[in-house]
C-alpha cells in the first residue's frame, strides 16, 4: 500500500498512539541547549502552556480523536488553529523517535476543514485566493513591480529558469525590493530567466498549511500546467512558502514530476561557486541568520512511501541551511553570528500555520521572542530567505522600537555586487 | 468529572481565567483521564491556594511537572507547574542551585556547565526536572535519590507551607537536615512534585565539580550529532566481561576507587540504540555488537581534571578491567562513536532511543538496592526474556538487563525492560505475564520486593508493616486524603 494522498489523519494513527508523551517536542534537540534560555523550540506551547498546545499534545488529541471520535469544540480549534505548523516538534521528537509528527499534524488541521470546522479569518484569506489567485490582496498588477526591467516573460519566451516572485513579493510594495533584488542578481549572473508576470498564481502552499488541501491542489495544478506549457525546467523562488510548495508538496502530491526546484539562495550559492556572479562590495554590517522553517526542516525533500508505516522518516536533516551562510559569508565585511536556535531547530518567526492571519498577537509573540534571541547575539540585523519572515520581524521590531534591521538575503547579496 | 461552577470559579479566582481548564479537549493530552480541571499555578501562594480549597471541596489532586509517567484518577485537580520555572539561584561557593519545578536538567545543567559544575541527571533525561529525585548515569560520581536534595519548600496536603533544613530556620538552602525540620524520609520517600505528600514548590540540589568542558563541540544535524573532538582529558569506553560475577567485580572496584565519571551498566542493545538514528540501524549495530561482547559490561566515562588526573584515572580503569578479565568494545573506541556516546550520555542521560523507540512501549521492573543481589536477579529475568524474543513479543536484546552502582557501587540500580508493540494485544499479555512472574519470583526468592503490583500485600508483613506506619504519617499530613497516594511520577 502506497501512502495515500487526501487518505487523512487515518493513516497516521500508529504514530500518534506512539507519542509517549516524553516532552522532547517542546524543546530544542538537549545537547544542543546551551543555557537557561532559548531552549524552547515550540512557540505554541510556550505561549499557551497546556500540554495540548505541544507536538505531543497534538498527537495525543489526535490518536484519541481515531478512537473515540472528532467532536470539535472552541477549546480544540484554539489548539488546531494555534499553530505555525512550523515542524519544529517533529524534528526534536524525531532525534530520538521513529515516528511521524508534523504530517499528522498537518491532516488533523486538514481533517477540521474538511469538517467545515474552520477559522473565519482563514475562510477569508482562502476566499481571496479563489478570486485572486493570491494570498494577498491584489493591489494593481502582479507584474506590476517588474515595470522598467525589460525581463522577459516566461510564458512567451522560452527561458531556462522560471523566477516564481510570490503573492507577498509581488503585492506588498514593501516586499518589492526583493523581487528587483532578485532580477538584479540573476540578470548580472546572465541566467536566462524570466517571470510570469500576471499569468503568476499562488504556489499554494500557505493554503496547505492553513488546512486547505483542496485550494492548494488546485493551485498546484495551475502551477504545473503554466509550467509544462512554458516547456521550464527549472524554478526559481525567494520565498520559502513557495520553495517548500514546489519542491516538497508538489512532490508529496505527486504532481512536481522532474521540475528542479531551488530557492534563491541556493541558485546564488551555485552561481557564486560557478564563478558567474561576485560579491565584491564590502558590507560593514554584523549579521545573524533566520532559518526560515519551510527553506529549512520543511524544506527537506519528500520521501514517498509504501507499506503501513513509514520506513524513512524525514527529521529535518536535508534542509536548506549551508546556502545562505555561505552566501552570506561570502560578502565581504559581513560578520555572522548564530543565535542558538538555529537550522533544523530553528525558532519560527511566527507567521506560518495561518497563525499570522487568524492570531496576529500570537505571530507577534512569536517573532518578539526571536527579535529577542536575535538582539542577544549582538547583531546589527538579522536576515532571513523569506518576505514572511521579514514582513513578520518587521512588525514587530516596530511594535517595540528595536534598532535592529531586517534583510533579506538577496538584499545584501544585490547590494554587494 | 466537571467541577460545579462556583467551585471552577474560586480556582480561577486564584490562578486567573487562562490558567484554568476543564474542556474535555484538553484531557487526551493529560494521560487521556478527565481531570477535575487542570491548573497552572505561578507561585507558591497560588499552590497553598489551590490545596487549600482541594481540601475545602475533599477534591484529589496531582502536582507535576513534564509528567513523561504518572497515575492519575479522574477527578482530580491536575496542578502542572509549568508556569514555575525559574532558576532561582546558582550558589557556586557552597555548590547548590534552586530550582522551582519546570526547570528541566538541561538548562540547569547547561548554566552549571558555564561555571565548572553540574548536577546529578535523573535517568529519565534531560527534559524532565531538574527537581526530580531518581537515580541517572552520574549515580557514581554525584550520587542519587535524595541525597541530592538540600533544603525544600513544601506545601503540606492541608496547605501549610514548610520549609526543611536550613530554610526553615536560617533562611538558606543548604542542607536539607538541619537546622531546621528534617523531613527527609517523609518529603523524599518517592518523587516530587508530587506522590511525596503536597507539593514541592522549590529545591536546592546538590552541584558537584564539572572536569568537562563548558560546551560541547557538536557538529552534525540531526538525529545526528557527532563532536568534532573528543574534549580533553575525557574518554568513553564500553567493557564486557566473561561473566555477571566478574563485570559486578570490575564495577565494584571502579566505585571504590572512584574513578569514573560516569558509569552506566547499559548491555550492548542499549548501545546500539544510543548511536543509531533508526530502528533498522540500532538492529544491525546490536547484532554486529553482540557478537563483539565478552558477556554482560558497562559503560564508562572518566574525566580528568587535569592530563595527570586524566592519566592516572584511565590507568586505573585499564588496570581493573584487566584483572577482572573485562575487554574494551571495539566499535566504541571509534572517535565518532565515543563522541556520541559522551555527549549523549551527560547531556541526555537515558535517551528514548534505548527504551520507546524500539517498539513503543516498554514495560520495567526497576529496583534499587544492593547491587551484587539484583544482578543476580536480573540474569534470570533476562533468561526469561528469551522466549519472548523467540516468538517476536519484545525486541530482541539478548535477554539483557542493566543498572549502576551510587557512589560506591554497593548499593545501585538494577532494571530490566521488554521493548513491545503496544498495538499487538498478544505482545502486551506476554510482558504482562513476564513481569508479574518476574516480581514474585523476586519476592519468593527474597532477592526484593516491589511495593506495587501482585506482591504488595505479602511484602508489608515481611517488613514490619511499614505500611501501617507510612499510612499513619500521611494521614497525619493529609486528613481529607486528598494527596496522590503512590506511583512513579517522572
Amino acid at each position: 500500500m502506497k501512502e495515500e494522498i487526501g487518505m487523512g489523519v487515518e493513516q497516521y494513527k500508529g504514530d500518534m498512539n506512539m507519542c509517549c508523551r516524553c516532552s522532547c517536542c517542546k524543546f530544542i534537540p538537549l545537547q544542543q541547549v546551551s543555557g537557561y534560555e532559548y531552549t524552547y523550540v515550540c512557540p505554541s506551547i510556550a505561549r499557551y502552556e497546556y500540554h495540548s498546545y505541544s507536538g505531543g499534545g497534538r498527537m495525543n488529541i489526535g490518536a484519541a480523536a481515531l478512537k473515540d471520535g472528532f467532536n470539535y469544540t472552541d477549546r480544540l480549534l484554539d489548539i488546531v488553529y494555534n499553530c505555525q505548523m512550523c515542524g519544529a516538534c517533529g524534528v526534536s521528537c524525531n532525534y530520538a523517535m521513529d515516528m511521524e509528527v508534523q504530517e499528522a499534524i498537518n491532516e488533523f488541521r486538514i481533517k477540521c476543514v474538511e469538517d467545515g470546522h474552520t477559522h473565519p479569518e482563514l475562510d477569508k484569506v482562502i476566499k481571496l485566493l479563489r478570486k485572486q489567485g493570491s494570498m494577498v490582496p491584489a493591489t494593481g498588477k502582479r507584474g506590476d513591480w517588474a515595470e522598467g526591467l525589460d525581463l522577459k516573460d516566461a510564458t512567451k519566451e522560452k527561458v531556462d529558469v522560471l523566477y516564481h516572485v510570490g503573492c507577498l513579493t509581488s503585492y506588498d510594495e514593501n516586499m518589492h525590493k526583493l523581487a528587483k533584488a532578485t532580477a538584479k542578481i540573476l540578470q548580472k549572473a546572465g541566467v536566462d530567466f524570466g517571470i510570469a508576470g500576471e499569468a503568476e498564481t499562488c504556489c499554494g502552499g500557505r493554503a496547505f498549511q492553513m488546512g486547505y488541501r483542496e485550494d492548494f491542489l488546485k493551485q498546484a495544478k495551475k502551477n504545473m500546467a503554466l509550467i509544462k506549457k512554458a516547456g521550464i525546467k527549472t524554478v526559481v523562488t525567494s520565498c520559502a512558502d513557495g520553495y517548500q510548495a514546489f519542491k516538497v508538496l508538489y512532490d508529496q502530491h505527486r504532481l512536481k514530476g522532474n521540475l528542479e526546484v531551488l530557492h534563491i539562495s541556493e541558485y546564488i550559492d551555485k552561481l557564486i561557486r560557478e564563478g558567474k556572479l561576485k560579491l565584491k562590495k564590502k558590507l560593514d554590517i554584523s549579521v545573524t541568520y533566520h532559518d526560515p522553517c519551510r527553506l529549512g526542516r520543511l524544506g527537506e525533500p519528500w520521501i514517498h512511501w509504501e507499506g503501513k508505516k513509514i520506513k524513512k522518516y524525514r527529521r529535518g536533516t536535508n534542509g536548506v541551511y549551508e546556502p545562505p551562510r555561505d552566501v552570506l559569508k561570502s560578502i565581504p565585511g559581513i560578520n555572522l553570528s548564530e543565535m542558538t536556535r538555529i537550522k533544523e531547530y530553528a525558532w519560527c518567526c511566527g507567521a506560518g500555520g495561518g497563525v499570522n492571519e487568524s492570531n496576529p498577537e500570537f505571530a507577534e509573540w512569536t517573532a518578539l521572542n526571536r527579535i529577542d534571541e536575535a538582539t542577544s547575539t549582538g547583531a546589527e540585523a538579522i536576515v532571513s530567505a523569506c518576505p514572511w519572515c521579514e514582513k513578520t520581524f518587521n512588525k514587530a521590531i516596530e511594535k517595540i522600537g528595536s534598532r535592529l534591521k531586517v534583510y533579506d538575503i538577496v538584499e545584501l547579496a544585490a547590494k554587494a555586487i | 468529572m466537571a467541577l460545579e461552577r462556583d467551585v471552577y470559579r474560586e480556582f480561577e479566582d486564584v490562578v486567573g481565567a487562562e490558567y484554568i481548564c476543564d474542556d474535555p479537549a484538553i484531557m487526551p493530552s493529560y494521560h487521556g483521564v478527565e481531570h477535575a480541571a487542570v491548573v497552572l499555578p505561578a507561585n507558591t501562594a497560588q499552590v497553598q491556594a489551590i490545596i487549600k480549597l482541594c481540601n475545602k471541596h475533599k477534591l484529589p489532586f496531582s502536582a507535576v511537572s513534564t509528567a513523561w509517567t504518572g497515575m492519575f484518577s479522574p477527578g482530580t485537580i491536575y496542578i502542572e507547574m509549568r508556569r514555575m520555572n525559574r532558576i532561582i539561584e546558582i550558589n557556586e561557593k557552597n555548590m547548590y542551585a534552586v530550582v522551582e519545578p519546570y526547570v528541566i536538567s538541561a538548562q540547569l545543567q547547561a548554566e552549571l556547565f558555564k561555571r565548572g559544575l553540574h548536577l546529578n541527571v535523573k535517568g529519565a533525561g534531560t527534559q524532565c526536572s531538574a527537581l526530580l529525585r531518581g537515580h541517572g548515569h552520574l549515580d557514581q560520581s554525584t550520587s542519587g535519590d535524595d541525597r541530592n536534595h538540600l533544603a525544600i519548600e513544601w506545601v503540606t496536603p492541608e496547605g501549610e507551607i514548610v520549609r526543611s533544613g536550613a530554610l526553615g530556620s536560617v533562611n538558606e538552602w543548604f542542607c536539607g537536615d538541619g537546622p531546621g525540620p528534617s523531613l527527609r524520609a517523609i518529603l523524599t520517600s518517592a518523587v516530587p512534585p508530587g506522590v511525596t505528600p503536597g507539593v514541592f514548590t522549590k529545591a536546592a540540589v546538590k552541584l558537584y565539580h564539572y572536569p568537562g568542558p563548558a560546551k560541547f563541540p557538536i557538529q552534525g544535524k540531526s538525529p545526528k550529532y557527532t563532536l568534532s573532538e573528543i574534549p580533553p582529558n575525557m574518554m568513553a569506553r564500553y567493557y564486557s566481561f566473561p561473566s555477571v560475577e566478574k563485570m559486578w567485580e570490575a564495577e565494584l572496584k571502579l566505585g571504590e576507587n572512584e574513578i569514573c565519571f560516569e558509569l552506566m551498566g547499559f548491555n550492548v542493545s542499549m548501545v546500539a540504540a544510543n548511536i543509531t538514528t533508526c530502528n533498522e540501524d540500532e538492529e544491525r549495530i546490536f547484532k554486529q555488537m553482540d557478537k563483539e561482547k565478552l558477556g554482560p559490561g558497562f559503560f564508562v566515562i572518566i574525566a580528568g581534571n587535569s592530563a595527570a588526573d586524566f592519566a592516572f584515572k584511565k590507568k586505573a580503569l585499564e588496570q581493573i578491567i584487566s584483572e577482572s578479565g573485562g575487554q574494551s568494545l571495539k566499535s566504541v573506541e571509534d572517535p565518532e562513536t565515543e563522541g556520541i556516546l559522551l555527549c549523549q550520555c551527560i547531556r541526555i542521560s537515558a535517551s528514548i532511543r534505548e527504551t520507546f523507540r524500539p517498539g513503543g512501549m516498554f514495560k520495567s521492573i526497576p529496583i534499587m538496592g544492593q547491587r551484587d543481589l539484583t544482578i543476580k536477579w536480573a540474569v534470570g529475568a533476562g533468561e526469561a526474556k528469551l522466549p519472548l524474543i523467540e516468538k517476536g513479543y519484545i525486541v530482541d536484546d539478548s535477554g539483557g538487563f542493566f543498572g549502576w552502582g551510587v557512589e560506591q557501587g554497593h548499593v545501585g540500580k538494577t532494571e530490566i525492560f521488554c521493548k513491545f508493540d503496544p498495538q499487538d494485544p498478544e505482545a502486551e499479555k506476554a510482558v504482562e505475564g513476564w513481569h508479574k512472574e518476574q516480581s514474585e519470583r523476586a519476592f519468593k526468592e527474597r532477592y526484593f520486593a516491589l511495593l506495587m503490583g501482585p506482591v504488595a500485600d505479602d511484602v508489608a508483613p515481611a517488613m514490619s508493616n511499614f505500611n501501617v506506619w507510612w499510612d499513619k504519617i500521611t494521614q497525619a499530613f493529609d486528613p481529607n486524603g486528598i494527596a496522590p497516594q503512590g506511583g512513579p511520577l517522572v
